[in-house]
């Protein structure tokens, strides 16, 4: 229809310039259109007693436009355009051959669909300008000879959009490329299709035309579209996952998610999946089990009649260390805590507490050590000795008792080793020891009360808060209504201490009733590159010898307490890669961060990975420095192959060992184009649209050989296109007259 | 005639009141110094101190081999054995330590407040079957209980006779030299027998057949200690008598130097 009325495409409006044809001075056009006008006023108050005046203006605007309009047409308005040249140019024109586009619709695929009609109806129109390159791409464009089904690619794993489209642009710059096509559902697999791969394709000036295949929902299709869960714990821990889950969200769907280890189940929930609500996250707690490495599979499972069940599990690497972490609780007194605490995880696979106890003056009683020397001086004198920990906790001791060095050290600990410290409340702990005054103050959750009557024994019942509820350090069940029963059926604490006003990045765990007030008791927040804790009791031994012996609340309290302490600590070298799960993309960017044994970025560190194919020889890479952030590694890794790779980084500096990381991922194969199986137009029409292309939809895409030639891509010659004989001007100046006869009629002076 | 009823009534008041005061007497010898219900004597330790002595009240109930507990030997040296120890725990260590001692009866619900527990006489206990199982759910939980004062095969095999009853299936074994029992605080390598206060005047550190002193012990799964086992020694002797100047100076330091280490281990162990 557009093209019926004004004569050319809309690109041709879109890209081309208004041009009057004949030459002819405006102002001359400007002059003959108010003479004309005036004529027609003139002749107009002839028949000024016949019309009202309002009237009478009406009609005289409808004149003027008319003769203003039929002024114009005679300096022969144009378009001036870029066009490409007949048989000069080349376009490009990419097939989506990824497994994606075997998905079909009434029983014809998509790839089946999309090529009858670009046989049918594009190709041809093509053909007859243009010199015409095939290509069906997957992670890579491959040159095609027809789009006959014996020319049809082999489905490929994945698909890569956007560096398809570059790679084309690539090699074709020694070719008149007039504009690239690229027929496509809009599954990129790769991750990468983002706003520097587009402005690398905009760079080229060449058009790219993106026609949109599949449907855009798939009724009953469940995806498990994320997995988000921590790539390490800790021994006998447990994990929080959440998985991100969509669906079509037009009816309720029952169904259920699991955890596996490889066929043992870790967690199982039934869930259901509401209308009107597409997208569902589920929060799946799971133990983390002994150490090893943890094959996972997360899944949601398929509905009755669900036609994709591909993109119903993802899988994660869960690698679980051996050995413990070390946290060192400096306690001022003996006390009933201290015992229980030690208790809790006495035999804990994964922290191991070395505790300092004055017992007398002068005297300390050492617990939990590894040598006769450790700790042999008292508590550690520099940021050294204080750094070899990953946790710190400061019970009942009075700040005065630690040096100024020593309270600089622990908050160094924490902002730059990035270690965790807990004060727990006493007699001499928080203000009634004076911390109000000390180094830690600004690492501190909480402002200090001070004084000795901040610390009161009275019994108080302890309350989940909030934030509380959603946090696994104080889940006491997998499930949290339980876990929220199990708390308030907890006996009272024999004690707390009064805190002051929480700092703004603070997050309060746990509160203590009292009279009407719920007071902080368990709060947190992140400080530098670690955490500080506060818990404002010291008396939740109540909760152990007021519970059955076999009851483990308590100790289970204080197990994921103690874990989540140094769950976060990092050793001198941090090793990560670019992605959690590498589902048919081969690139896996490792970036290692290195400090030095006093934990300052190391810039001139020589870190080597050693990369550990499942089945295979051993890789070892080099990685380089980054330029985008001091102390941090880089390097690109090819896994071809399927499986879990066990990545081993080491960094020296010269013939001194900083440390080393490890790291575990897996590659899958075959699987990503089962996720996202729906058509991603956004995708296709940002393509588009920054490239100075248009999206079609695949039954428009007829009309495409007829806009592609505007383009200044490629050989191109300056094109004047008519304007005053577009059957829109036409209809114009009739509708004026038509109107003014309409007009006169109603009023009844014709 | 009435003269005679008078003076018989007299007499038999007179006579009445001869036979009561050595009643009463012995009353006050057996049941202490406090003598009476001790709920009603004039004691009341800090309870905002995070330590508190705590007496184990035994025989409350059933057959207690006529040590009841208002009578019981439960409360031997009670409570100058408490006052002068409290005292040295609180000068020689930085426990926060509550002057004097409490008490509590074993099957009240309190005695889970208190993860110390100190018996005494215990060769002459007898506990039912709630009282056992109060005590195994005690130690279970994480308490900790010192026996003390007991001597000779008599009264071990009494002692035995409830504690077996307490942990069928756990042994009661010897503490050894390394244990951190004897090192908390002092290194105590020695092992001397810490008599009662018979010493003084009979010269004999060991009574009944009790000559060899034993440091014994009942540990948890995990190696920790649950019962220390003072025999055929008399600690709480030692803690009463610290003021007692013929009873030797050194065997009440020693005494107390047992128990700082003793109520160190509890809390940290």
């Amino acid at each position: 229809m557009f093209e019926f009325l004004f004569k050319y495409p809309l690109a041709a409006f879109r890209k081309g310039e208004f041009a009057l044809a004949t030459g002819w001075p405006l102002w001359l056009l400007a002059l003959l259109v108010a003479l004309g006008c005036g004529l027609v006023a003139w002749l107009a108050r002839r028949e000024r007693s016949r019309l009202a005046a309002k009237p009478g203006l009406a009609v005289l605007a409808l004149q003027c436009l008319s003769v203003a309009l039929v002024l114009t047409l005679l300096w022969q308005p144009a378009l001036v355009v870029q066009s490409l040249k007949s048989h000069q140019n080349v376009v490009a024109v990419l097939v989506d051959a990824s497994r994606s586009m075997a998905f079909g619709e009434d029983g014809v695929s998509r790839l089946q669909r999309s090529s009858r009609l670009l046989a049918e109806q594009v190709l041809p129109g093509l053909k007859e300008r243009f010199r015409v390159r095939l290509y069906g791409f997957g992670a890579h464009p491959e040159r095609l000879e027809s789009l006959a089904p014996e020319h049809w690619p082999e489905p490929r794993p994945s698909s890569a959009v956007g560096e398809s489209v570059l790679s084309v642009l690539r090699e074709s710059t020694a070719v008149p490329l007039g504009a690239v096509v690229v027929v496509s559902d809009g599954s990129d697999t790769t991750q990468r299709f983002d706003r520097d791969l587009l402005a690398e394709i905009r760079q080229y000036n060449v058009p790219v035309h993106t026609v949109g295949v599949g449907r855009d929902r798939i009724a009953g299709d469940i995806e498990l579209a994320a997995v988000r869960v921590a790539s390490e714990s800790l021994p006998q821990s447990r994990v929080s996952a959440r998985m991100t889950i969509r669906h079509d969200g037009q009816r309720d769907l029952a169904t259920r998610v699991t955890v596996r280890d490889g066929s043992e189940l870790l967690a199982s929930r039934a869930i259901t999946l509401r209308a009107g609500e597409p997208v569902r996250r589920e929060w799946v707690d799971f133990g983390a089990g002994d150490a090893g490495v943890r094959n996972l599979s997360f899944s949601v499972e398929p509905v009755a009649g669900e036609e994709i069940r591909e993109n119903n599990t993802r899988r994660r690497v869960l690698d679980v260390p051996r050995g413990r972490r070390r946290i060192l609780y400096a306690e001022g007194e003996p006390r009933w805590q201290y015992k229980f605490m030690r208790r809790a995880v006495h035999r804990d696979a994964s922290v191991q507490l070395v505790t300092l106890l004055r017992t007398s003056v002068n005297k300390y009683y050492r617990q939990g050590v590894d040598t006769p020397e450790e700790l042999e001086d008292g508590f550690p004198a520099d940021e050294e000795g204080l750094f070899a920990y990953d946790a710190l906790i400061v019970g009942s001791f009075e700040a005065a008792f630690f040096t100024p060095q020593q309270q600089v050290a622990m908050r160094e600990f924490v902002s730059r080793r990035g270690g965790a410290l807990m004060m727990l409340a006493g007699p001499n702990g928080l203000g009634a020891g004076g911390w109000h005054l000390s180094e830690l103050v600004d690492a501190l959750p909480s402002e200090l009360v001070a004084g000795e009557e901040s610390f009161q024994r009275e019994r108080v019942k302890v309350e989940l808060t909030t934030q509380g509820r959603e946090a696994l350090v104080c889940r006491l069940h997998p499930d949290p209504g339980r876990s929220a029963e199990l708390w308030a059926e907890l006996p009272e604490l024999a004690d707390f201490q009064r805190l002051g006003d929480l700092k703004p990045a603070a997050v309060p765990l746990l509160g203590v009733r009292h009279g009407r007030d719920l007071l902080p008791l368990l709060v947190r927040q992140n400080y530098g590159r670690g955490r500080t804790v506060i818990l404002a009791t010291g008396g939740s031994w109540r909760w152990r010898m007021s519970l059955p012996s076999d009851d483990v609340r308590h100790d289970t309290f204080w197990r994921q307490l103690l874990r989540s302490l140094v769950a976060a600590s990092e050793g001198p070298v941090r090793l990560t890669s670019d992605r959690p799960e590498y589902a048919d993309d081969s690139r896996m960017l490792l970036r290692a961060e290195v400090r030095g044994k006093d934990y300052r970025h190391a810039n001139n560190a020589q870190v080597t990975a050693v990369v550990t194919p499942e089945v295979g020889e051993p890789l070892s890479v080099d990685l380089a420095p980054a330029a985008s952030a001091p102390g941090v590694y880089e390097a690109e890794v090819e896994i071809a192959a399927a499986g879990a790779y066990r990545i081993e980084a080491a960094a020296y500096s010269g013939d001194e060992r900083l440390g080393a990381d490890t790291l575990h991922v897996r590659r899958e194969s075959g699987v990503a184009e089962f996720f996202r199986p729906e058509r991603n137009r956004d995708l296709l029409v940002r393509l588009a649209d920054r490239t100075g292309g248009r999206y079609w939809e695949l039954g428009d895409a007829a009309q495409l050989p007829r806009e592609i030639r505007f383009s200044q891509a490629g050989i191109t010659a300056r094109e004047v296109l008519d304007l005053w004989d577009m059957p829109a001007l036409f209809l114009l100046l009739l509708a004026l007259r038509g109107g003014e006869w309409a007009l006169r009629k109603r009023w009844g002076v014709i | 005639m009435l003269q005679t009823v008078a003076g018989r009534r007299a007499l038999a008041a007179l006579a009445a009141l001869a036979l009561l005061v050595p009643f009463v007497s012995a009353l006050q010898f057996w049941g202490g110094r406090g003598g009476g219900d001790p709920r009603a004597w004039d004691f009341d330790p800090d309870p905002r101190a995070e330590f508190q002595f705590v007496r184990y009240a035994y025989g409350s109930g059933g057959d207690s081999g006529g040590w009841g507990r208002r009578r019981g030997g439960w409360r031997t040296d009670w409570p100058e054995a408490e006052y002068h120890l409290t005292s040295g725990i609180e000068r020689l260590t930085v426990i926060d330590t509550a002057y004097g001692g409490k008490f509590i009866d074993p099957l009240d619900e309190e005695l889970f407040d208190w993860p110390w527990l100190y018996a005494v006489e215990v060769g002459r206990w007898h506990l039912d079957d709630r009282e056992v199982a109060r005590l195994r759910e005690y130690l279970l939980r994480g308490g900790f209980l010192m026996v003390d004062d007991f001597h000779g095969s008599e009264q071990w095999a009494r002692f035995m006779y409830s504690m077996q009853r307490v942990f069928p299936d756990r042994p009661v074994v010897e503490i050894p030299a390394g244990d951190a029992l004897l090192h908390t605080l002092y290194d105590l390598d020695q092992r001397t027998q810490i008599p009662g206060i018979q010493y003084v005047w009979s010269g004999t550190t060991f009574e009944r057949d009790g000559f060899t002193p034993h440091w014994r012990g009942i540990y948890d799964d995990e190696g920790r200690l649950m019962v220390a086992i003072n025999f055929n020694m008399d600690l709480g002797d030692a803690w009463e008598h610290a003021d007692t100047p013929e009873y030797p100076e050194s065997l009440t330091a020693l005494a107390y130097r047992f128990a700082v280490n003793y109520v160190i281990y509890a809390m940290t162990h």
